[in-house]
């Protein structure tokens, strides 16, 4: 019972989170400074989640990037599976257990999903618009700011479901 | 070679060729109707009108607060404007019934009128890559269909890009995928407007072409998806780019602080995008 609380709240959250993201926090009106929580939440599934479909989790929500961005269909949703199972498979490791590695961890997701759309945008010689390096490094110091306490808030509140 | 040994390594190396045959297949049109497109949007749509909807109330109450400040000075200045737009009105019912007499002598044809539906901006791209989306509180369940041209009442603003049952993406002219046909109102040279991300600028306009700073642009209607004469921009800079001109447009809508909307109800097949 308590794993198909944890799944409803996760598809939950994966659904506030989006919304916030195409709303208040939306890069069309803050540009640069926004924090990605939908990769936030994707590398929060990656570290703690003992929920089976974090997998799908992780592609519906990348998925719901790639529609309501307008960007064609994988672009998010393959790169952040990859982010995704590129973490899971360290998840294990004790340093994970620590506010400051996780940040660590958010900031390098933020850099290799960044590096997989622009380089196969570069290979296919796309538009990427007016993304530098600059922007990725500025995004992955938000992100790992926003979300070592958006990981222990959401933390708090799954664990009483996983007990 | 030792970390090819790891399995999410090799997963990643095989998603990224995945990835990038996606990507060659384009389907970017093909999912813009697809069944879990629609889901998604359709999903979003209610949180997202409440987030709108609380967000419009404390701004609309903290503007009503403001306007009380200096309400009396703003009064005396509103009965001064009241007595110029009398006037001006006055002259404009003139200029109206001389434009209709001027009209039937040159056997005007009319523009075509297209009905349109309003709707509020609710929310925008979550990425940065093509963060020139918005989107609009109507959908199919309202007549929009994908393709559709979007203008508000200061000009165009772009053109539905993907539509859900009570909500649409609409992909703004600014984004480097849109392209319009357009020219220069007071000479009538053609050109193609196309966006770059944070502006729009004019490109295969003829070398020898009159064209100069502050020339209004507007839609030639000729690519079938805006109606004629829609004002696009202005010209704020002209550069010679190969054999032809290309001028920087800066669009007359702040697309930045988009409200409201209008989508006409305009539908064409032909999907035109600048890729």
């Amino acid at each position: 019972m308590n794993k198909y609380l944890s799944i409803i709240f996760l598809v939950l959250l994966s659904v506030v989170f989006i919304t916030i993201q195409t709303t208040l926090l939306s890069p069309h009106n803050l540009n640069y400074y926004y924090p990605d929580l939908n990769l936030i939440l994707i590398v929060f599934l990656a570290i703690f989640s003992e929920v089976r479909g974090g997998f799908f989790l992780t592609l519906g929500n990348g998925y719901m990037m790639d529609v309501l961005s307008g960007n064609l269909p994988g672009t998010f949703a393959i790169s952040r599976l990859s982010a995704y199972l590129l973490v899971r498979s360290g998840s294990n490791h004790v340093y994970l257990r620590k506010a400051l590695v996780q940040g660590l961890v958010i900031f390098l997701a933020t850099i290799f999903t960044w590096i997989f759309i622009l380089t196969i945008i570069k290979i296919k010689k796309g538009d990427s618009g007016d993304i530098t390096a600059k922007y990725i490094l500025i995004q992955g110091i938000v992100n790992a700011l926003f979300g070592i306490p958006i990981f222990w808030m959401i933390h708090r509140i799954n664990a009483r479901f996983q007990k | 070679m030792r970390f090819l040994k790891n399995r999410a390594v090799l997963i990643t190396i095989l998603l990224f060729f995945v990835s990038l045959q996606l990507y060659s297949l384009n389907l970017r049109e093909k999912s813009g109707q697809n069944f879990i497109s629609q889901v998604v949007l359709t999903v979003t749509y209610y949180p997202q009108k409440i987030i709108y909807i609380v967000s419009d109330k404390v701004m609309t109450t903290w503007q009503d607060y403001m306007d009380l400040v200096n309400v009396r000075q703003e009064n005396i200045r509103l009965h001064e404007d009241i007595q110029k737009l009398r006037v001006e009105k006055f002259e404009l019912a003139e200029d109206g019934i001389q434009n209709q007499r001027l009209k039937k002598l040159l056997d005007f044809k009319e523009i075509p009128s297209y009905p349109i539906v309003s709707a509020n901006v609710i929310g925008g791209s979550p990425s940065l890559l093509r963060s020139e989306v918005i989107i609009v509180d109507r959908g199919s369940h309202d007549g929009i269909s994908q393709g559709m041209p979007v203008a508000s009442s200061e000009g165009i603003v772009g053109r539905v890009l993907t539509v859900g049952d009570r909500s649409s993406e609409v992909l703004l002219i600014t984004d480097p995928i849109s392209a319009v046909d357009a020219f220069i109102h007071r000479t009538r040279v053609r050109g193609i407007v196309k966006g770059t991300g944070s502006g729009c600028v004019m490109e295969y306009i003829e070398q020898n072409s009159d064209v100069s700073k502050g020339d209004k642009v507007i839609s030639s209607g000729k690519e079938g998806f805006f109606p004629k004469g829609v004002i696009i921009g202005t010209v704020s800079d002209i550069e010679t780019k190969g054999n032809f001109l290309s001028a920087q447009v800066s669009p007359f809508v702040d697309l930045d602080s988009l409200e409201e909307v209008v989508v006409i109800l305009k539908t064409n097949n032909n999907i035109v995008l600048n890729e």
